[in-house]
């Protein structure tokens, strides 16, 4: 049985590029979600905004597919996965978003 | 087919539940049976099946017309063997054929009448193992309906007992063989105790042969059970050596243990035993021997229905030790007997010699005593003094007779070949004319003499020879010791006896002197009495016969007042040997020529009549004639001759006056004295023993007196005891004669004392004589305490002559105040009391000259010395050291019992009674050195840090001497230390004794080492049983106790009751009840021992299986109080019974009469579960037991127990539940092994529990466990289970979710060296949680991966997130996997 995940790509009305991952992220399927991330991500372009909302487990796995990516995304978690974001430095690289009904609130404000 | 599309449906469906044996019933051809293919099964059916296949408890069932079989994965395991998976879908009656007779007639109640049935540890035999197979199994059988409400088939719930049986059966044997063997005395009662035992259980040995070998090697049959000896596998003897023989002793004779096959062929007609075939394999095993070849070997027919594996060998094993060890008791009893019997056999050859000499005596007085008479007759008319020689001849011929006919008496009485014939006599008359032959005598004594015998109502049955001994003998002491007054003899009846009675106004016996009134030999020194002769046999041999008539003889005396002797003898003949018993012939008047000696003797005694004792005056004309005149006396002189024995004294005067002397006589010392200080004579003689005065008496009052101090006196004696204390008044002049003398020499030396005591004063010379003479250690000492003068006697006694005398109170032979204190104490105490008081007596310690150890009892007087009125000490001692060593002897045997009896084991044995050793001799160590065949012996010793290697070459090379020494026998050393070897149960132990310096071990000292060595070898025997026999009672019991498998989360312990040690009626049990929840018990039966444990293992079996049925615990313990209603000593057994879901923590429960569980909540809060209460068990069966719920919240520990744990004397029941909450409170933090191991520790009273203990301990949730591949994909599905259990452990969202991902970046590291290194490895996730923490480990079976971070990014940040997230993180890495341990602590 593997982990279950389903990603999905989107746009903001502000066509603001957005991946939704839903289930959970761990070494089985962290190369999908890091294949799914490279796709999205424009380093050119807008940040991509990552939402983990949906996500209830993630791991160094899934960490280490963010990392490379750092700089051109901005995160959308629940406050359970924050600490794990703190902890590996991840969250001094990017923005961190909270969830919420104007999806904006920047997590250090 | 139409049905072919269905069919692996509904097979999935039915029998996919258990993968293994659903797979086995998929293939069964079900076509081809009753039942049809299964997708045609109805319903009920259906559930049945998967009912079976779901559970984990063992069940089978039959379904439809021909019964079809059925039976889940337990059923597989526990029972069917190898008909598996054979008897799938066969008819049961072809599964079970071999037992169909017993459980077919169950199976059709249980189909005809809707019953259900339950049977108890039934005993069937299975063929399961490739051969018939005792099985024994508890089992209920209830019905099956079909969709219709018809009844189709049954199912059958069981439990497999029998290794329960067995073990029960097997220990019941060996407790039997290890019961009490005190009774048993002799190898051969001890043999047909152990037959008695062995033949009880003929189940497991349906016969066994006790072979003993012999001294020639040979073995002979000892004991049998089940077989007759004789039989052909039965030879009475067997040789060690023939190589064909049936039971190979030479094997045996070697220690080893044979099994042999026995075929019908080669040994016919076996016996079965408890069984209806006979055995097909024997087991043969030695008797085990300490140190030494087998005493013999035990055959054990084996049971062909069980295979002879680790259990039963052991089995036949312990019970050969337990013959073994009964074998080697009896024998060393035996050893003692016959020490015992020879010490008789000495006793019984002094009486032979006694009889034989009295014989030997007999024939030459008989010589003397015929030719006598005729003498006497044919010189009537002789001359006067002619007839009065023959006169005393024949008085001393009639005496002697009389002594050598009692001591024959007594050789008769001791040999039991005394001829008595007892007749009828009328008691009074035939008393009364026997003492009438004393009358004359005592009228001439002065006595008054009374005899008041009055008729009896009925004859008594007397020997008359015996009698007239009785009342002649006791009738001559009455004369001999009374002077004034009277003597009575009475006859009456009292108490429905004849009571005889010779009561006299004599001198009495002094108080101390009563007890050995009728002890032969002995004689009362120092009394007053008419004359100092007399054997000391008289009313020793009176007791005796008085004895030979039923009757008893008592004596009542008070000092100067007088003596009663008071015979009883019972009437009729009952109590008398029939054969012994005659009818009255005897004329009643006739008094026999018996009389005759005792009557001559008294007369000497008394005064003469014609003769008066004083003032002889020469005779002139007896010189002339006398016949010894070989010289006349140069000068003629004055002597003194006192003797109490008249014939004695008349010789003697004869004699000197022949010689010309001019002769005195006295009849006692007192008469003498006064003679001499009326007219003091030129010389005394006198006898040594004489009544009033004796003869060294008198010497003393002569010599205190001036006027005769210096008057020689010649002393006489017969008594050969003194002889060696008068040598040195032999050395010079002739002052001391022992009879018998000749007249000659009596002249010469009265010639030569006369002379020389004119020229020299003998005074000094005398003085000396005297005190030598004395048996007593002598010792005269001077106001400081000086000694200044002392004996031969006690130079004797303690090893020092006047040479060793020092100045001042301190003696050589006083103890060293330094090494022995006490001793010292004493002596200075006793000093004290010397100096201090005008008289008195003590008894103390002293030091021999060679430095041996006495007990010496003293007395002394103050004393003023007439020359200079000093106050002088006079004293004498006696050696008294064996009768103080006699009453250490009992005290050290009394102090060494008690240190066995007080051990745990033998260790603890052996330290207290070395101790003990050392206490008694004041050694300065004491060591035991055991030869169990290892290298270098097992040393136990009262210091600690002794060791074998460091002992000096010398002390070893003697220690192991000793050891082949024969056992018991002491060995003392010069250089201070002795030796010994004893019997220990695990080979020969030497026990060594270090004095620490050189101090001689003497024979009291080896005697009372070998009674102690003798007494320990028993001891600790005794002990070494003991602890075998609870080791086997412990491991039973354990077997017998609680599941072998727990549920996880749960701890138990049991513990026996410390002291004694106790093996009881409590218990704890989980119960995996079919739907998932866990059944928990703990109860306790009443009272202790095997039958406790038995009701016990009934009372659980019942309550598992009531719980299974039913999983109500009130329902449970209603239905169980019907069953202990039926089972004896199940009554008042308390029960707590609860059903616990291991999910939800939810417990139901209810109590029967026990003490309320405790739950300690993660708080620390504690709540005690005692809701649910009602009585103990079947005190009022039929009656409603209420239940109550709780939840065991998250992470909250539970505990059960028995009151063991709480109870304590003098303390409320309370106070000890509250101690138990606080200890499982304070540990709530504990993993739950280490807390029940605590709680065990700290309730323990001090010296252990009194009573037997169970406990049962659980903490919500049980540890989370599991286990997978080591691939990636089963990652999730272990986060799964891991958060559901997080959840259950009560944990924050936020919480939980850190475990979780710590917990998945160790497996997430674990797969990926695990995938490299070895791939299918597996993974293990171990989570348990205690009160306020949690602990998980990850176990692979690669080796951990380090971190490196520059090749492996994320992996390396896996271990930063670990770190993080949890509390530590330790990692254990080895060669058979790498563990992660991580904990972490939960918030609030």
């Amino acid at each position: 049985m593997s982990t279950p995940l389903s990603l999905a790509t989107s746009r903001r009305p502000d066509g603001t590029p957005v991946l939704t991952a839903t289930g959970e992220i761990d070494m089985s399927n962290a190369a999908i979600f890091a294949a799914a991330l490279a796709d999205a991500v424009d380093p050119e372009g807008v940040h991509l905004v990552v939402d983990l909302t949906a996500v209830e487990y993630l791991d160094s796995a899934g960490l280490a597919a963010l990392f490379p990516h750092a700089e051109c995304i901005q995160l959308v978690v629940t406050p359970l996965l924050e600490p794990l974001l703190t902890i590996s430095g991840l969250a001094d690289l990017t923005t961190v978003h909270r969830p919420g009904p104007d999806q904006a609130a920047d997590s250090g404000g | 087919m139409s049905s072919g599309d269905r069919q692996p449906r509904v097979d999935a469906d039915v029998f996919a539940i258990d993968e293994e044996i659903g797979r086995d019933l998929a293939r069964v051809d079900w076509a081809a049976t009753p039942l049809g293919a299964p997708a045609g099964w109805p319903q009920s059916l259906q559930t049945a099946v998967r009912i079976l296949l779901s559970s984990r408890f063992a069940m089978w069932m039959a379904w439809g017309p021909e019964l079809t079989f059925f039976c889940n994965a337990a059923y597989r395991r526990d029972t069917l063997g190898r008909k598996y998976p054979w008897a799938l879908g066969r008819p049961a009656s072809q599964v079970w054929a071999e037992i169909w007779d017993d459980i077919g007639p169950r199976i059709d109640t249980v189909l005809t009448t809707g019953q259900a049935t339950w049977d108890e540890a039934l005993l069937l035999f299975l063929q399961r193992s490739g051969y018939r197979e005792e099985t024994y199994h508890t089992f209920s059988y209830s019905p099956l309906r079909n969709d219709g409400g018809a009844l189709v088939g049954m199912l059958c719930v069981v439990r497999e007992d029998t290794d329960q049986v067995i073990g029960e059966r097997r220990m019941a044997t060996l407790r039997d063989l290890g019961s009490d063997p005190s009774v048993v005395r002799t190898e051969q009662e001890m043999l047909a105790f152990a037959e008695r035992q062995l033949n009880r259980n003929r189940r497991d040995l349906p016969f066994t042969l006790t072979y003993l070998f012999e001294e020639d090697g040979r073995a002979r049959l000892a004991a049998a059970t089940g077989i007759t000896a004789g039989h052909p596998a039965a030879p009475r003897t067997l040789s060690s050596t023939e190589p064909g023989a049936l039971w190979p002793a030479g094997r045996l004779l070697e220690g080893e243990s044979v099994r042999v096959a026995l075929d019908g062929a080669t040994v016919p007609e076996l016996p079965t035993g408890g069984w209806p075939e006979p055995p097909t394999e024997a087991l043969l095993v030695p008797l085990p021997r300490q140190g030494g070849t087998p005493y013999g070997f035990l055959v054990a027919g084996m049971n062909r229905y069980r295979a002879l594996d680790d259990d039963y060998h052991g089995f036949v094993e312990l019970a050969a030790g337990h013959v073994a060890t009964g074998i080697a008791s009896a024998r060393s009893y035996q050893a003692q007997q016959r020490r015992a019997e020879e010490l008789a056999e000495l006793d019984r050859a002094k009486t032979a010699f006694f009889s034989n000499i009295s014989h030997e005596f007999r024939t030459p007085l008989a010589l003397i005593m015929g030719p006598l008479e005729e003498l006497r007759i044919r010189l009537h008319g002789a001359e006067r003094s002619v007839q009065e020689e023959l006169e005393v001849i024949r008085r001393n011929g009639l005496r002697l007779g009389k002594l050598v006919n009692s001591l024959l008496d007594f050789s008769r009485i001791e040999a039991g070949r005394m001829q008595a014939r007892y007749e009828p006599v009328d008691l009074a008359a035939a008393t009364a004319d026997l003492v009438s032959v004393f009358r004359s005598s005592m009228e001439r004594a002065g006595l008054t003499f009374e005899v008041d015998c009055p008729p009896l109502p009925e004859p008594v049955h007397i020997d008359r020879g015996m009698w007239e001994k009785v009342v002649l003998n006791l009738l001559s002491n009455a004369l001999k010791f009374t002077f004034h007054g009277s003597v009575r003899v009475t006859v009456r009846t009292e108490d429905g006896q004849a009571v005889v009675r010779i009561a006299d106004t004599g001198v009495g016996v002094p108080e101390q002197e009563m007890p050995r009134l009728f002890e032969r030999f002995h004689r009362i020194e120092n009394v007053q009495a008419r004359s100092n002769e007399g054997s000391g046999i008289g009313l020793a041999l009176v007791k005796e016969l008085v004895g030979l008539h039923g009757g008893t003889i008592t004596a009542d005396s008070a000092l100067g007042e007088g003596t009663v002797f008071t015979i009883r003898l019972p009437f009729g003949s009952a109590h008398l040997p029939a054969t012994a018993v005659v009818p009255a012939v005897t004329s009643t008047t006739e008094v026999s020529t018996s009389a005759e000696p005792f009557v001559q003797e008294a007369q000497r005694w008394l005064p003469e009549v014609a003769e008066p004792a004083t003032g002889v005056e020469p005779d002139p004309s007896a010189g002339e004639e006398f016949r010894f005149g070989h010289r006349r006396a140069g000068t003629p002189a004055r002597v003194l001759v006192a003797d109490d024995n008249a014939d004695m004294r008349e010789y003697l005067i004869r004699l000197l006056r022949g010689a010309g002397h001019l002769v005195d006589a006295a009849a006692d010392g007192q008469q003498a004295l006064e003679i001499a200080r009326t007219e003091v004579p030129d010389l005394v003689i006198s006898d040594v023993m004489m009544p009033r005065l004796d003869g060294l008496r008198l010497v003393a009052a002569l010599r205190a007196d001036s006027r005769t101090a210096g008057t020689p006196v010649l002393l006489l004696s017969a008594r050969a005891g003194q002889e060696a204390s008068i040598e040195g008044l032999e050395a010079g002049a002739d002052d001391y004669l022992v009879k018998p003398f000749s007249a000659a020499e009596l002249l010469a030396r009265v010639r030569a004392n006369v002379e020389l005591a004119r020229l020299r004063n003998h005074h000094a010379r005398w003085r000396t004589a005297l005190v030598d003479s004395l048996q007593e250690a002598f010792f005269v000492c001077d106001e400081d305490g000086t000694v200044i003068e002392i004996n031969a006697a006690f130079t004797d006694i303690l090893g020092y002559g006047p040479e060793d005398l020092r100045s001042g109170p301190v003696q050589p032979w006083w103890p060293d105040r330094e090494r022995e204190p006490e001793a010292h104490r004493r002596v200075v105490e006793a000093f004290e009391v010397l100096l201090g008081q005008s008289h008195g007596s003590y008894t103390v310690p002293v030091t021999h000259a060679d430095g041996h150890r006495l007990w010496v009892a003293a007395a002394f007087n103050q004393v003023d010395d007439p020359d200079t009125g000093r106050r002088m000490v006079v004293g004498t001692f006696r050696d008294v050291t064996a009768e103080h060593y006699a009453v250490q002897r009992e005290t050290a045997l009394a102090a060494l019992s008690v240190r066995l009896s007080q051990a745990d084991d033998l260790t603890d044995a052996l330290h207290g009674v070395l101790d003990e050793l050392r206490k008694l001799w004041r050694a300065a160590g004491v060591m035991a050195a055991v030869f169990d065949g290892a290298h270098a012996p097992v040393i136990t010793a009262t210091d600690p840090r002794l060791r074998w290697d460091a002992l000096p070459e010398q002390r070893r090379r003697g220690i192991t001497a000793l050891r082949d020494r024969p056992l018991l026998t002491p060995v003392a050393d010069q250089a201070g230390g002795a030796g010994i070897a004893v019997e220990h149960p695990h080979g020969t132990m030497v026990v060594w004794i270090d004095l620490g310096e050189k101090r001689p071990f003497t024979d009291q000292d080896q005697t009372l080492l070998a009674l102690l060595a003798g007494h320990l070898g028993q001891g600790l025997h005794r002990v070494h049983q003991i602890d075998q026999q609870r080791e086997t009672a412990l491991a039973l019991q354990r077997a017998i106790l609680g599941p072998a498998q727990l549920p996880a989360g749960f701890a138990v312990r049991y513990a026996p009751a410390a002291r004694p040690l106790k093996v009881g009626g409590d218990w704890y049990d989980t119960v995996e009840l079919p739907d998932g929840r866990i059944g928990i018990v703990v109860g306790d039966c009443v009272g202790h021992g095997l039958q406790a444990a038995t009701v016990m293992g009934q009372l659980r079996s019942a309550c598992r299986a009531l719980l299974l049925q039913d999983s109500r615990p009130g329902q449970t313990l209603m239905a169980l109080d019907r069953f202990a209603a039926q089972l004896p000593g199940a009554a008042c057994a308390t029960v707590f019974c609860g059903v616990l879901d291991l999910f939800t923590g939810e417990l139901r429960y209810s109590s029967a009469g026990h003490p309320p569980a405790v739950i300690a909540h993660p708080d620390g809060t504690i709540h005690l579960l005692d809701q649910g209460r009602s009585r103990p068990l079947a005190v009022r069966p039929g009656l409603d037991r209420p239940e109550a719920d709780c939840v065991v919240p998250a992470r909250a520990t539970l505990l059960l127990y028995t009151d063991g744990l709480v109870e304590r004397r003098r303390q409320p029941l309370s106070s000890g539940i509250a101690h138990a909450a606080a200890a499982i409170q304070s540990g709530r933090a504990t993993p739950i092994e280490t807390l029940a191991t605590d709680l065990m520790d700290q309730m323990a009273p001090e010296g252990g529990y009194d009573d037997d203990v169970a406990l049962l301990l659980y903490r919500h949730p049980g540890p989370l466990e599991l286990e997978f591949p080591a691939e990636s994909t089963h990652l999730a599905p272990v986060r799964t289970a891991l958060r559901n259990w997080l959840d259950r452990c009560g944990l924050a969202p936020a919480n939980a979710y850190d475990v979780l991902v710590a917990a998945g970046e160790a497996c997430a590291n674990a797969i990926e060296h695990g995938n490299r290194d070895s791939p299918g490895g597996r993974i293990r996730l171990r989570a348990a949680a205690t009160a306020d923490d949690l602990r998980l480990s990850v176990t692979d079976t690669g080796r951990w991966r380090p971190p490196q971070p520059a090749a492996n990014t994320h992996r390396g940040r896996g271990l930063v997130l670990m770190r993080a997230l949890m509390d530590t993180i330790t990692v254990t890495a080895g060669t058979a996997g790498t563990t992660v341990d991580m904990q972490a602590r939960i918030n609030g």
